[in-house]
């Protein structure tokens, strides 16, 4: 976990020092919303999340990049039973999903230099994937690294010379993996800072 | 300021961070498992003890039985016969050839565990790099789990049983962090929820 601390005070490090004029950094609080299989684990929206992503324009309307994020879902069960074959459990339950997406990015910016922006992204990468069911004292814990596809689409408002607002939408498909045997899929709304 | 900037976000990202249980209870799970070949609703009658065991203790080849106080083993033993009359059955004495034996017991059992931290953040004490800067340090803690186990037999099948001993055909083990509140209620809720997710169990 301090791993990823530590990742993320480099990223938000970067934002400070991305003063290039082809360079687009965002950082946004994300809010998930889980989907399929993930979805059917955790049905509350999450509202811990974090994204970055850095994107380099390589022509005007074009730029390459990456992105990482974090998102934590968490639901607290309320007591019930489960059964298996002949024995029942009852008791409540804790779930945690965590994931943390690193992919590659490509962006299509419909018009860079404007006030209003409207960009497209296609993300491709891993994530890493991790869920806990929590019950009594013990875990039950899955973890996987599937392979991303995170189509995007979003709108950076230039609100200053180098500093933004940017919304976007991303929906983060991770195929079945490790111990997924389901895709691993969430929406995210995102809100935040964008730095050209 | 490096070092608070540091420390506000991990503190930040941990407050983030969902915590799981907040009370003792919240712990507190029932699991039942029974044989499904064993057919529950040709029995009538059952038998059990008066009292509970908590401990066994051998020394010597002398065995002691350390057994739960009556102010808690009452409402326990209340509890089970209410469920146990529910479902239809009778409680007889050990002498009368009863169907079932049920036998409740009382476990408690203390973990201890130890943790150490160190730190390995870029830093600057002993020379730049990677590394521990302090020693590690290790803390000790524990926890206490209380157990309720109810067990039916049949004793009628140690009969057809090559060592001459009953089988379970029915297992309810209750678990839960000890508070210390001595909280009857925490055990008597279990009982109920035993029975209530057993329905096989019903003679009629």
């Amino acid at each position: 976990m301090k791993r990823l601390f530590l990742t993320l005070t480099i990223a938000v490090a970067a934002v400070t020092f991305s003063q290039a004029q082809n360079s687009y950094v965002d950082v946004a609080y994300s809010i998930g919303f889980g989907t399929g299989d993930m979805g059917d684990f955790i049905k509350k929206a999450s509202f811990r999340g974090i994204t970055f992503d850095y994107r380099y324009a390589i022509q005007p309307n074009i730029a390459l990049g990456f992105n990482l994020g974090w998102n934590t879902f968490y639901e607290e069960k309320g007591s019930d039973s489960y059964t298996v074959d002949n024995a029942t459990l009852t008791g409540k339950q804790y779930r945690y999903s965590n994931n943390v997406p690193m992919l590659a990015t490509g962006t299509y910016l419909l018009s860079p230099d404007e006030f209003l922006c409207p960009y497209f992204a296609l993300g491709i990468g891993t994530m890493y994937a991790r869920r806990n069911t929590d019950m009594n004292l013990y875990t039950l814990e899955q973890e996987g690294w599937p392979f991303v596809l995170q189509p995007e689409v979003g709108l950076r408002i230039q609100a200053a010379d180098a500093v933004g607002v940017l919304v976007n939408l991303k929906y983060l498909n991770g195929f079945k993996a490790g111990d997924f045997d389901s895709t691993q899929s969430y929406f995210t709304l995102n809100v935040g800072f964008a730095f050209h | 300021m490096k070092h608070f900037f540091r420390a506000s976000l991990v503190l930040l990202l941990a407050g983030c961070y969902p915590q799981g249980p907040e009370y003792v209870e919240d712990t507190d799970v029932v699991y039942t498992t029974y044989d499904e070949r064993f057919t529950f609703n040709t029995k009538e009658t059952y038998a059990m003890p008066d009292m509970i065991v908590m401990d066994v203790e051998i020394d010597n080849g002398d065995t002691t039985y350390e057994y739960m106080p009556d102010k808690f083993a009452k409402p326990i033993f209340d509890k089970i016969i209410e469920n146990m009359t529910a479902l239809g059955y009778d409680q007889v004495d050990i002498d009368e050839s009863p169907d079932l034996l049920l036998t409740p017991a009382a476990i408690s059992s203390t973990t201890y565990f130890y943790s150490y931290w160190y730190d390995w953040w870029y830093g600057c004490y002993y020379g730049c790099g990677w590394g521990w800067y302090y020693p590690p340090y290790y803390t000790v803690s524990s926890y206490t789990t209380g157990s309720l186990i109810i067990t039916l037999t049949d004793p009628n099948a140690a009969a057809d049983s090559p060592i001459n001993r009953s089988q379970t055909v029915w297992i309810s083990a209750a678990n839960g962090l000890v508070s210390y509140a001595y909280d009857i209620t925490r055990v008597t809720r279990s009982i109920d929820q035993s029975f209530r997710q057993s329905p096989y169990l019903t003679t009629k």
